[in-house]
């Protein structure tokens, strides 16, 4: 009989059949729960940031509402000055038309309205730093 | 292109007609914006009836600019005497205060440390306090922790 091949004492040694590959960590539903937990934490402080700016704006228009009346009354004494001067200046260029109603309001509500347009009259300065001196500033005015 | 500074215009547009004589004369605030927001809490705080009072006029008045000129007048004058008082008492740490506010673009809660000095000094001599209506938990001027910058 011929000699069969047989195994070397203490047998083959262990054939790598896996491949050796580096870990590649945790699953991928762990680190999805990992970036939950992440952006869940940060909302804390967002909500909290949030909320202080919004007692920032809250004390922005507070300071707001105490200086309204003041500049609001500041504003009426101008609006009443220039208003009466406009209706003065109207009264003389208007006084040899007898159709002129003197005063007499455009609407029947009764408001005061600040009027659309204004004729205005320019003083000229001492310098100029942008001046076309061939405009004559009364006549553009006018 | 029209230059965007006002004072470089060849000429200026103004009205100088005085107010008419039956109107009676009352001096102008005259303050600029940051010393005005320094000072609107303790306005708001002494003057609150005024206030309410021309708000008030102005709002049940068809013409409010001519028939509420009594009441604007108490306004202005009220809030002239806080100012006066805040610069007579105060004047050192109200100007630190509106100076940072210049630098800081208007932001209160950029001169906590500043504002803490006022509120203390007019809390002291002219017994105002700042109240924030309505604050959510401790009012904002108060805290110790900013979780803003």
């Amino acid at each position: 009989m011929s000699h069969q091949d047989l195994p070397p004492k203490g047998g083959y040694p262990a054939l790598q059949w896996k491949r050796n590959l580096p870990s590649r960590g945790f699953r991928p539903s762990i680190y999805l729960a990992i970036m939950g937990g992440i952006s869940l934490l940060g909302c804390i402080p967002l909500t909290r940031g949030i909320r202080e700016r919004r007692e920032y704006q809250r004390e922005k228009a507070w300071s707001r509402l105490y200086l309204l009346p003041l500049l609001q009354a500041e504003f009426d004494r101008d609006f009443v000055r220039r208003s009466t001067a406009l209706e003065a200046r109207e009264r003389e260029l208007m006084k040899d038309h007898p159709d002129w109603a003197d005063n007499k309001p455009i609407y029947n509500d009764g408001r005061a309205r600040i009027p659309s347009f204004a004729v205005l009259e320019g003083q000229k300065k001492a310098y100029f730093v942008y001046s076309d001196e061939s405009v004559d500033v009364k006549e553009a005015a006018s | 292109m029209a230059p965007h500074d006002l004072r470089t215009l060849p000429y200026y547009v103004a009205d100088p007609t005085p107010l008419p004589e039956g109107i009676p004369k009352v001096p102008e605030v005259g303050a600029t914006s940051a010393p005005l927001l320094s000072v609107s809490y303790f306005i708001g705080a002494r003057c609150q009836a005024y206030n309410d009072n021309f708000m008030l006029c102005r709002s049940q008045s068809k013409t409010p600019q001519k028939d509420c000129l009594y009441e604007g007048r108490r306004v202005t004058r009220c809030a002239i005497s806080v100012l006066e008082d805040i610069n007579k008492h105060c004047a050192e740490t109200l100007k630190t205060h509106y100076t940072c506010l210049e630098n800081a673009n208007h932001e209160l809660s950029k001169c906590r440390l500043e504002e803490a000095y006022l509120n203390k000094c007019v809390k002291t001599f002219l017994n105002l306090d700042k109240v924030l209506p309505g604050a959510d938990g401790i009012p904002v001027h108060e805290r110790n922790v900013k979780i803003l910058d």
